[in-house]
């Protein structure tokens, strides 16, 4: 069955031909396809990463990201345009429709031309906050290129990032320090739980906007940490959308610059490779992306379940239980990294967790993982079902940062004892009693009868009964 | 001579025969007369199951019919009142689908392909003629003359009254029941005459019958044990009446607990204590009969007698004490709205709210009485002549059934039948008085020695007769009169069929499911939108998808469209109920959550403003208001839905808070689409409606059917951005959003 | 502990407004009054003193109009009631520990305030939940209470209250026990017991007499057959004008009735089944022949005449009743 799964899995991959989960038609949007040539490198990661780039200028009428209603690219990277805005083709409804239709945006913003509102209200929809004055870039006086940027401080050099929290993978860890140039700061609503940021600027960094010479700056637009260079947003149907704050982090000449932290004199060369590529792999979900596979649950009375072992036996999920019995539940959960699918290991202090709900939850246990394969984990646990009958479910609504979202709900109904599934009476000790009761009744009755017919005369009897 | 009781009986002697066949004829005609003015509804529109309950029934019996009776009896149903379910095997009186179900397998064993819904929609007019005959027999018990029993059959066969819950589709407990009813009292009063145990187990076995089939088997629980305890007040107790009761008693307690909804009813609650007072009461005093026939001295009597009423005043207060203690649960709701009639509009809404648990006007009475409702205080009133045993249970049934018939409409079924038994008491005497060939001759009488004879024996027959019988009978002397009374009393029978007819075909032969309407050429047209909207949701929703609508309909959704509901006609979960109708009530902000969390995937709303179908939510809309503020009384408030006048508007005047009302929105959704702008009309409640329509933002329209009866609305899922909806949607129509950080106070600053 | 609690609450408004009359002695001398007398008789003044923020206490005020001339029922049904709450509430907690004031607010002496409050409907209760103090609650708009569901007992408004009140004793309601009403009911009883036994060679016979069971079912038939429980239940008029200035005794419509419809209809059953019963039973013993064809055609003549009448009353009342008999 397992082995089964997996050469399914990999026999689409092969047709998909890409590392990417979810197709490799990857259409790069910049303004004039000269530029291309500066990002030549991360071209070619990707290329090697085989996917088939296609390049196209927004100012193209015929450019669009449909076609028959359908999608007719997997991934997009738009670049920042020059002029007003990204055109007919790509307004903010065009792309939330992509993101949809489960298509991966990679969206990058630069400092140098004033960010399009096109693309400023396409953010505040996703409650992504950009600097109110479009001229703002992030400026770190203690950590920046001393090399590039020695006297206006707008590089920052930022070191790669942890582990967001405890519970939450990190899949940008990168070794050595990244430079940002020129980075237009994004700040993170904090109502919405589909956002993330990847990089965080320095906890000295603030957001200032050059073409002014102000000396001080009242009421920035964000500071420190709350300042997100490359941050990310998962939908809910976890299609990925990531803002990277500059562009300029991407060219050639930036992914082997050599750079200069403050007070160090020696000069290293930036991770800013390593870190697009990570970036551009977790967006075009080549990384943190679950797959569930066998998903079951049963009643765990009586003999022996079979279903565990793995050979192909048919799914077993009745639809109904009766209350308080014992019931075991299985999900296989593996999760695809860029070539193959591996078990899925949750971080530490973090657990797959089932709930048992009618209304509201009834059990919210942690499934533990009883085993794994080739490529899966399995996660089960068993539990009593409450002492309450309706509509329950099962479900698994497992959503956390930079994963795709697992979320299975299974519908089972719980029925009450059935008139045959009560103990009977001379069970119930306490009911002897009444039992005897009864049959003392029914002896009782019988002799009395046995007493009439024998006591009284038979034509006294007829008379009675005329 | 005319007519002595003992007369006819001397004429059966000769010629049984003939008259037997005659009566069997006859009974089979009336019978064949009873069905067949059950099947307009047929004829006009087709074999289609009725209304709501019955549709729940229906679906019941499918399930029975396919399932087998065990797992009928453990059925949990899993398709209403989502997400509670029903434990409706434990909750339900199966009698009906039961008998429908024996039914089908018997035409199967004698291999008669019949499709169970025929069977269901016959039902009714089938055990209609039974009941016809089974009032045949009860009517003879009561009178001598023959000819009462036919009467009393004819009538019980056509009355509108019974026709009203009987017509063919209307598969609903009744059905059965009426039938039960009238058998079970022919058999008690063939038990208290015999005094027989076998007839007073027939009466305990078909007691169960119908506490296995309807609720309204608590009628017969008190009506018994009433009759019983008068005839002991009247000082008529006699074994007779010691044997019927006591076996009557004892195995109909039995066999009702049989049933698991009624369960252990019989002796936990209050309807059920005068049976169980009776009861003890009969031993007493056949003990202190008993110990009377031993001793015959007179103090010791008085003793005695002194002892039963101690011990009765002592048990009673045992029983009230019982009660207030709450060992024995107090009347039931809706038994106790009978009584104290303003309780239920107080306490119990829901109940209130049905339509049947109305007050009885008087017209409603002489429409489905017609004539019968003034023979029918005659026909009591012969009974006081000679007040036998079963005569009294005829007072005392007249009297208690006419009281519930005035409180509540849908009880008229229960007085049908006593209203048919007197009434055609009444006729018969009348015309068996008058339609007697030979006349006395005026000598014989005047010296008079029968007639004196017939005095005395009168006399000492009764020693206080009815003034209106002191004098002995002579009989009708000229034709004349006799041809007046016959002549007027046809055209009365006439008249009376005439109305019924009148009445079924009118009034109570239209299945609420279909309805019909005259065109202005006065050809009928069918608007046939709720089954069109039914079939839409079985045809293009998933099999799981729950739909939201308030609980009338259902049964209906469940029965036609087979999806899952979340409240339904079986109003056993107030609380759920009123959920629905806070969701109804209140704003979308409020109510998606709701909605959410019950999972609801397609909310139904009924609207007739189009058509000028006032049976439609919004008309209803008060109701759910109502019960919605019985459970939350601080979230959703009646009064907010009245402007500051006091009028329930949906106009431009309509309250805010009416405006906003998830309700109010889906009615009225696009309507004024359909008209010229600021035209709006709404043709039930004839009001102009505001020019600019509401706005949905958490649901969106499905489907709305051709007449716009019935609208469906699909519940959105969450949005994919997280933003909530209302945002979502101001996108979408292309305004921008403001910038967020506009807003003022401190911003607050992630922590991760 | 809560003397603690209370003693900051009370203090909190010192700091807040120190300008403002201090709300703990207005506080200290409403519960004198109160203790002395509740509910406090408020008029304009003493309502705005006892409502106006800051307070951390609680105010429950009945607006009402007991004077016979406005005509207000309701006001003057629930008035015992409500003053039955407030003194049980006010014996419930001798130590003031609620902190809520029960005020009746009469419309005679509250004019102004009426008006300011665009009251047109009385009686309103209306709740002010404190401002300052331990268990404030922010928006300072008072709740109010309609009685829409008609009259109210003491209970309900009680629950009413402690659901808007924040946590704390709630003195339940207490009901004085009526002895009067004790007493009376057990000498009547005892009285009839007595009655009974002495009268008891007179009634017997006259429980005994038929006739008079006769009559009783009959009446009781007829009245309840004649849609009385419907004007009992509905509380429908007696009768009512027409517009042009007569009576109409019958109401339009299949589904009402007027009270005086109903006896008019009670008595033409009435008579129809006194014409039967005599048809049937009293003709026929009518010995004399000339008589008894005179009550024969007499009675079928009232049979006729009243069946007939009844079906056009009936005719009226649902109007597409086809059927008739020639009179009427």
């Amino acid at each position: 069955m397992r082995w089964l799964f997996s050469f399914l899995v990999l026999a689409l991959l092969g047709a998909v031909q890409a590392l990417s989960s979810s197709g490799s038609r990857l259409l790069v949007v910049l303004e004039e396809l000269a530029e291309k040539d500066k990002y030549s490198e991360f071209w070619d990661d990707l290329r090697g990463r085989s996917y088939t780039l296609s390049f196209e200028s927004p100012k193209n009428d015929k450019l669009s990201i449909f076609k028959h209603g359908e999608r007719a690219y997997d991934h997009l990277i738009l670049f920042p345009p020059k002029t007003k805005g990204l055109g007919p083709s790509l307004t903010p409804k065009l792309l939330l429709e992509f993101l949809k239709k489960d298509g991966n945006v990679l969206l990058t913003l630069s400092a140098d031309h004033p960010t399009p509102s096109a693309i400023v209200s396409l953010l505040l929809e996703l409650d992504i906050h950009l600097p109110t004055d479009r001229n703002a870039l992030v400026i770190d006086h203690f950590n920046y290129d001393t090399v590039s940027a020695g006297e206006k401080h707008d590089v920052l050099l930022v070191p790669a990032p942890k582990a967001l929290r405890a519970d939450v993978k990190n899949y940008f860890e990168v070794d050595g320090t990244i430079a940002v140039p020129r980075a237009v700061g994004q700040g993170l609503g904090n109502t919405t739980p589909h956002l993330a940021p990847i990089l965080r600027a320095g906890s000295s960094a603030y957001s200032y906007n050059p073409k002014d010479e102000a000396e001080i700056v009242e009421d920035p637009f964000a500071v420190g940490e709350q300042l997100s260079l490359v941050s990310a947003m998962q939908a809910r149907n976890s299609a990925r959308f990531t803002v990277v704050g500059s562009v300029e982090m991407l060219q050639n000449e930036w992914f082997d610059a050599k750079i200069g932290a403050v007070g160090s004199k020696e000069q290293t060369t930036t991770a800013n490779r390593a870190f697009a590529a990570k970036v551009s792999e977790w967006t075009f979900k080549e990384t943190g992306v679950l797959k569930v596979g066998r998903l079951q649950h049963y009643l765990n009375e009586g003999k022996k379940n079979v279903n565990e072992s793995a050979v192909g036996v048919p799914e077993h999920n009745p639809g109904i239980y009766r209350i308080k019995t014992d019931v075991s539940y299985t999900i296989e959960i593996s999760e695809y990294t860029s070539t193959h699918l591996s078990p899925f290991v949750p971080p530490t202090a973090d657990d797959v967790q089932l709930e048992f709900s009618m209304l509201s939850p009834f059990h919210r246990l942690s499934l533990t993982p009883l085993a794994q394969t080739a490529n899966s984990t399995i996660f089960g646990t068993s539990f009593v079902l409450p002492d309450q009958h309706g509509i329950f479910n099962f479900r698994v609504n497992y959503k956390r940062p930079f994963l795709t979202s697992v979320d299975e709900k299974r519908q089972v109904t719980v029925r009450h004892f059935a008139h045959d599934e009560w103990p009977r009476s001379w069970n119930i000790s306490a009911a002897w009693v009444w039992i005897g009761g009864i049959w003392v009744t029914v002896a009782g009755w019988i002799a009395f009868v046995a007493l009439w017919l024998y006591s009284e005369g038979v034509e006294k009897g007829v008379k009675k009964t005329q | 001579m005319a007519t002595s009781p003992v007369d006819p009986l001397l004429k059966q002697l000769t010629g049984p025969n003939t008259r037997s066949l005659l009566r069997v004829i006859i009974l089979l005609t009336i019978a064949a007369a009873a069905v067949s003015s059950r099947l307009f509804s047929v004829i006009r529109f087709e074999s289609i199951i009725h209304e709501f309950d019955p549709w729940f029934n229906f679906r019941a019996t499918k399930y029975l019919v396919q399932n087998g009776f065990y797992s009928f009896w453990d059925w949990f149903d899993d398709r209403t009142w989502h997400p509670l379910g029903r434990v409706t095997g434990g909750t339900l009186y199966p009698g009906l689908m039961v008998t429908s179900g024996i039914i089908y397998h018997v035409l199967r064993f004698l291999t008669f392909p019949v499709d169970i819904r025929n069977i269901c929609v016959l039902l009714a007019p089938g055990f209609s003629g039974l009941t016809a005959f089974a009032t045949y027999l009860l009517t003879n018990e009561m009178v001598t003359s023959p000819s009462a029993g036919l009467l009393a059959a004819a009538f019980m066969g056509i009355t509108p009254g019974y026709i009203s819950r009987s017509v063919a589709g209307s598969y609903d407990n009744e059905a059965i029941a009426i039938f039960l009813l009238v058998f079970t009292f022919f058999l008690w009063i063939k038990a208290v005459k015999l005094g027989s145990v076998f007839w007073g187990a027939l009466t305990a076995l078909f007691y169960g019958y119908m506490v296995s089939a309807w609720g309204g088997y608590v009628f017969i629980t008190n009506l018994l044990p009433l009759h019983a305890f008068v005839l002991i007040c009247m000082g008529r107790y006699s074994p007779r009446l010691y044997v019927s009761y006591t076996s009557w008693y004892a195995l109909g307690t039995l066999a009702s607990m049989q049933i698991p909804f009624v369960g252990f009813l019989p002796i936990r609650s209050s309807e059920h204590m005068s049976a169980l007072g009776v009861f003890g009461l009969l031993q007493i005093v056949g003990f202190v009969e008993f110990v009377r026939n031993q001793l015959p001295s007179r103090q010791f009597q008085t003793l005695l007698r002194a002892l039963v009423l101690v011990i009765f005043a002592v048990s009673f207060g045992g029983l009230v004490l019982l009660t207030v203690s709450g060992v024995i649960a107090p009347w039931t709701g809706r038994f106790y709205s009978l009584w104290d009639t303003g309780y239920a509009k107080i306490h119990i809404p829901i109940i209130a709210s049905v339509s049947e648990h109305q007050p009885t006007a008087w017209p409603a009475f002489f429409f489905d009485l017609s004539m019968m409702i003034w023979l029918f205080p005659a026909g009591v009133y012969m009974c006081f002549r000679k007040l036998t045993d079963e005569q009294v249970f005829i007072v005392i049934y007249a009297v208690l059934a006419s009281y519930f018939a005035g409180v509540m409409v849908r009880l008229m079924l229960t007085l049908t039948p006593i209203v048919c038994v007197a009434s055609a008491i009444a006729f018969s005497q009348i015309l068996d008085t008058y339609m007697s060939i030979d006349s006395p001759t005026p000598e014989v009488q005047a010296n008079g020695t029968p007639a004196s004879a017939s005095v005395a024996a009168a006399s000492a027959m009764l020693p206080d007769g009815l003034r209106s019988t002191r004098n002995p009978i002579v009989g009708i002397y000229s034709y004349t009169s006799k041809l007046t009374v016959v002549a007027a009393s046809t055209v009365y029978l006439m008249l009376f069929v005439m109305h019924c007819t009148w009445v079924t075909s009118n009034a109570y032969s239209s299945p609420s499911v279909v309805l019909a309407s005259r065109l202005p050429d006065g050809s009928q047209h069918i608007i046939d939108d709720y089954r069109e909207a039914y079939y839409w949701l079985r045809q293009n929703t998933p099999e799981n998808a729950k739909i939201m609508s308030w609980w009338d309909y259902g049964y209906q959704i469940g029965g036609m469209a087979d999806r899952p509901t979340l409240v339904d006609n079986n109003t056993w979960n107030n609380t759920h109920i009123a959920t629905v109708g806070k969701a109804m009530s209140s704003r979308e902000e409020v109510s998606y959550p709701i909605m959410r969390q019950h999972e609801v995937d397609y909310v139904l709303v009924v609207f007739g403003g189009l058509l000028g179908y006032s049976g439609d939510d919004i008309n209803k809309f008060l109701w759910m208001v109502r019960i919605a503020e019985g459970i939350w009384p601080d979230e959703v408030k009646e009064r907010n839905f009245f402007t500051a006048r006091g009028e329930y508007r949906v106009d431009d005047e309509a309250t805010p808070t009416m405006k906003n009302s998830l309700m109010y929105k889906m009615s009225y959704y696009n309507y004024n689409a359909l008209f010229p702008a600021g035209q709006a009309q709404d043709r039930v409640r004839n009001t102009r409606l505001p020019a600019e329509g509401p706005q949905l933002t958490t649901i969106e329209e499905a489907f709305t059917s051709e007449n716009w009866i019935i609208r469906i609305y699909k519940v959105k899922d969450l949005d994919n951005f997280g933003r909530d909806h209302g945002s979502a949607v101001a996108f979408d129509k292309g305004n921008k959003k403001k910038r967020a950080h506009k807003r003022k106070g401190a911003r607050t600053l992630r922590v991760e | 502990m809560r003397w603690l609690l209370l003693l900051t609450a009370s203090l909190l408004p010192f700091t807040a407004i120190a300008a403002k009359k201090a709300p703990k002695d207005r506080y200290q001398d409403f519960r004198t009054k109160s203790l002395s007398s509740t509910p406090l008789k408020l008029d304009d003044a003493s309502y705005t003193k006892l409502t106006q923020a800051p307070r951390d206490y609680a105010v429950v005020v009945l607006l009402t109009a007991l004077e016979t001339r406005f005509g207000c029922v309701l006001c003057r049904e629930f008035q015992p009631e409500w003053e039955l709450l407030a003194k049980s509430w006010t014996n419930g907690d001798k130590k003031g520990e609620s902190r809520v004031f029960f005020g009746t607010l009469d419309f005679a002496e509250g004019r102004n305030t009426f008006q300011s409050l665009q009251l047109q409907t009385a009686p309103v209760i209306l709740m002010f939940n404190p401002t300052t103090g331990a268990n404030a609650k922010v928006d300072a708009q008072p709740s109010r209470f309609d009685f829409t569901a008609g009259p109210q007992s003491a209970e309900s408004i009680h629950a009413w209250v402690s659901r808007h009140l924040p946590e704390g004793p709630k003195p339940a309601v207490s009901r004085p026990i009526n002895y009067f009403k004790i007493v009376s009911v057990t000498t009547a009883i005892l009285g009839l017991i007595t009655l009974v036994t002495v009268t008891a060679p007179y009634i017997v016979p006259l429980l005994q007499n038929r006739n008079l069971w006769a009559a009783f079912s009959l009446i009781a038939v007829l009245l309840f057959t004649s849609g009385h429980m419907f004007n009992h239940i509905r509380k429908v008029p007696y009768v009512s004008g027409d517009g042009k200035g007569g009576i109409s005794y019958f109401a339009g419509g299949f589904s009402n009735q007027f009270g005086m419809e109903t006896q008019i209809i009670a008595a033409i059953y009435g008579v129809l089944s006194f014409a039967t019963i005599s048809l049937a039973l009293k003709v026929p013993r009518i010995s004399d022949p000339k008589a008894q064809s005179l009550a024969v055609f007499l009675w079928s003549g009232v049979i006729f005449g009243m069946y007939s009448f009844l079906m056009s009353v009936f005719r009226m009342k649902n109007g597409g009743y086809p059927f008739f008999l020639p009179p009427f």
